[in-house]
């Protein structure tokens, strides 16, 4: 039990800390790159519902996060819908598109799932660039800021948006903990363990997979739309290519596949990795960041597959006999 | 216009046979889809624009220095990173290849920077014409040279005492190992041979498109339609495939609208994986 109450200590602590932030420092340039860094560890917890708990390798989940700021850019832009609601209508038509993508796929298995979902991705590419009156095309969208408007998610200081993507973070971070911890969860193990084996057990694999990729896509769809009002700008070549579906998947298996703190490791150590060789290296030499990325990638696999997060693994905890039992974040693919 | 296009989209199509070719042998023998595969394409145009630039050599001659050199790459990264993963889940095989692929793309960007680059040729810009059709040379040359090359591979695979080895490995490892086979050694070869192919269709292509970093992607994700058409494993197949997406892109560009040709492609991939997800012809073989 004390052990119990220890960490839940650290975690309010660390979460103070974060919070008050902003109070202490007004670098924009800080709180933009943490700001980014909790929405893709946001983006890589609901990428991890069906890449990583169900084991499905998407790489096409900027369909879902494109979805979603496509929506409410366009809702808000032209039929003045507020973002508040334009990111649930996004999450709703993301969901849509995952049942759409997910129903005939999921017969699909191994690298035959993971290409289909990067053809559903090129072809969601393909028609927004070819419907450009809409879309915007290749010039994309954006939301022109008229001051400080709270209801429509303007606002004038970097921090508000900090303290938003931050209270989402925690919000998912506490929605994936239920999740797994749930039945469907435990479905989703058993899935990851051996498909066959879960199959014969009774579970109905296709819908718990469908399910899951819905969580996962409405979960993408938001932050989509959250990522639209933070950025004020979307067009195919950040949002809906093959390159941020990669992103999506990458911070989640860096920091720790199938873990909740996991895409957290990954976000801080992909986002930081981006920032600190350009801000070293400049814009001189461009490919750095993503060379290293690539990198990075190849040695995880080879050398630690369960991420870095299964390096606190070795840190030899205190007390260890009398940690809790946590199935979801203890039970790593290894 | 139809005829016209079809003669254009068979000629791409014979480059894409080649790159698919490399692919499906790759995945056929060791049950590896290498997402790399397009930027070794890349590869292999930038080691021609870089020959060129140092020894003057032309384009065409360069393929004998170019193919070898790829081959000799495909064999290192299968010594140094792929035969790691052999026999792991499917998702560290797609990993490691995505990384590779990533560190290609950003390492070329890193040294050579994003631009375009083109090797001075002639043959750029010269066409046969006859009946009122007209054919550009290069692709004329690039669709032989696949066509052969595709030709060899199968001798080799179906004739020689290596292919028989590849073709009992990708039947069963042990049986194979039994039998006195060396399956790492199989594995790596069969592998360089697919880059090799990679490599060589860069070279082909090297006269009609720009050397950039990225120019791998065109290729792969329609390399990749080209493998499940015809049936993931199957050469003929794959040869098959190769021909009938660049009919359909040509035909897509022209009847749809010009920036729809690869909308067509990736609709058709969409409707094999789900209705004859073996390909087309529905064979499984090595």
């Amino acid at each position: 039990m004390l052990a119990r109450y220890g960490k839940l200590g650290v975690v309010a602590v660390l979460l103070a800390a974060a919070a008050s932030v902003p109070l202490f420092t007004d670098q924009q340039y800080l709180l933009n790159v943490l700001t980014m860094i909790f929405l893709f560890s946001a983006l890589g917890i609901a990428w991890n519902f069906i890449g990583g708990y169900a084991a499905q390798l998407s790489l096409g989940h900027a369909v879902f996060l494109a979805i979603g700021a496509y929506t409410t850019i366009i809702l808000f832009t032209r039929y003045h819908v507020t973002p508040l609601v334009g990111m649930f209508v996004g999450a709703v038509l993301a969901v849509a598109a995952s049942v759409i993508i997910g129903y005939p796929c999921f017969r699909l298995r191994g690298p035959y799932f993971t290409l289909s979902t990067i053809a559903f991705g090129e072809i969601l590419r393909i028609l927004l660039l070819h419907y450009g009156n809409f879309t915007g095309g290749a010039n994309g969208l954006n939301i022109p800021y008229r001051g400080e408007q709270p209801w429509n998610l303007q606002f004038d200081s970097k921090a508000s948006y900090y303290w938003i993507m931050l209270a989402v973070l925690v919000l998912f971070y506490v929605l994936g903990k239920v999740i797994t911890t749930s039945r469907i969860g435990m479905y989703l193990q058993a899935i990851r363990d051996d498909q066959d084996a879960a199959e014969s057990l009774g579970v109905k694999t296709g819908n718990v997979k469908l399910t899951a990729l819905m969580i996962s896509a409405g979960l993408t769809g938001l932050l989509g739309a959250i990522y639209a009002c933070i950025i004020g700008f979307v067009d195919p070549g950040s949002v809906a290519s093959t390159t941020m579906s990669t992103q999506i998947a990458l911070v989640a298996i860096v920091g720790g596949v199938g873990t909740l703190g996991g895409p957290i490791v990954g976000a801080a150590v992909v986002t930081g990795l981006t920032e600190v060789t350009n801000a070293w290296l400049g814009a001189t030499r461009t490919g750095t960041s993503l060379t290293l990325y690539g990198a990075l990638l190849m040695i995880i696999v080879l050398t630690r597959p369960a991420g870095l997060i299964s390096l606190v693994d070795l840190i030899k905890w205190p007390k260890k006999s009398e940690k809790p039992t946590e199935p979801a974040t203890e039970v790593t693919s290894r | 216009m139809m005829v016209q296009s079809i003669i254009n989209g068979l000629m791409i199509g014979g480059i894409y046979a080649l790159v698919a070719v490399g692919l499906t042998l790759i995945f056929g023998v060791m049950g590896i889809v290498n997402f790399a595969q397009g930027e070794l394409l890349m590869v292999g145009m930038f080691l021609t624009y870089l020959l060129n630039q140092w020894l003057g050599l032309g384009i065409y001659p360069l393929f004998f220095v170019v193919t070898p050199l790829c081959f000799l790459i495909g064999y290192g990264i299968f010594r140094g990173l792929i035969n790691r993963v052999i026999g792991k889940p499917d998702i560290y095989q797609i990993l490691l290849t995505l990384g590779l692929s990533i560190f290609l793309i950003n390492g070329a960007i890193m040294i050579w920077g994003p631009d375009y680059h083109s090797i001075p040729n002639t043959i750029k810009q010269a066409a046969w014409n006859f009946g009122g059709f007209s054919i550009p040379v290069a692709r004329v040359i690039a669709f032989c040279v696949a066509a052969a090359m595709v030709w060899a591979l199968n001798i080799v695979i179906n004739k020689t005492e290596m292919g028989r080895a590849m073709r009992a490995t990708a039947e069963s490892r042990e049986i194979a190992t039994l039998l006195g086979i060396n399956p790492r050694r199989t594995f790596a070869i069969a592998f360089a041979i697919g880059i090799a192919l990679a490599g060589a269709a860069g070279l082909l292509m090297s006269p009609l498109f720009y050397v950039y970093p990225h120019v791998g992607q065109l290729f792969s994700n329609t390399a990749f339609v080209v493998v499940v058409l015809g049936g993931m494993g199957d050469v003929y197949g794959a040869m098959i495939g190769g021909l009938l997406i660049g009919i359909v892109e040509a035909l897509s560009s022209v009847y749809l609208a010009m920036d729809l040709a690869q909308l067509g492609v990736f609709v058709i991939f969409i409707l094999v994986l789900f209705l004859r997800p073996n390909g087309l012809f529905g064979r499984r073989t090595a």
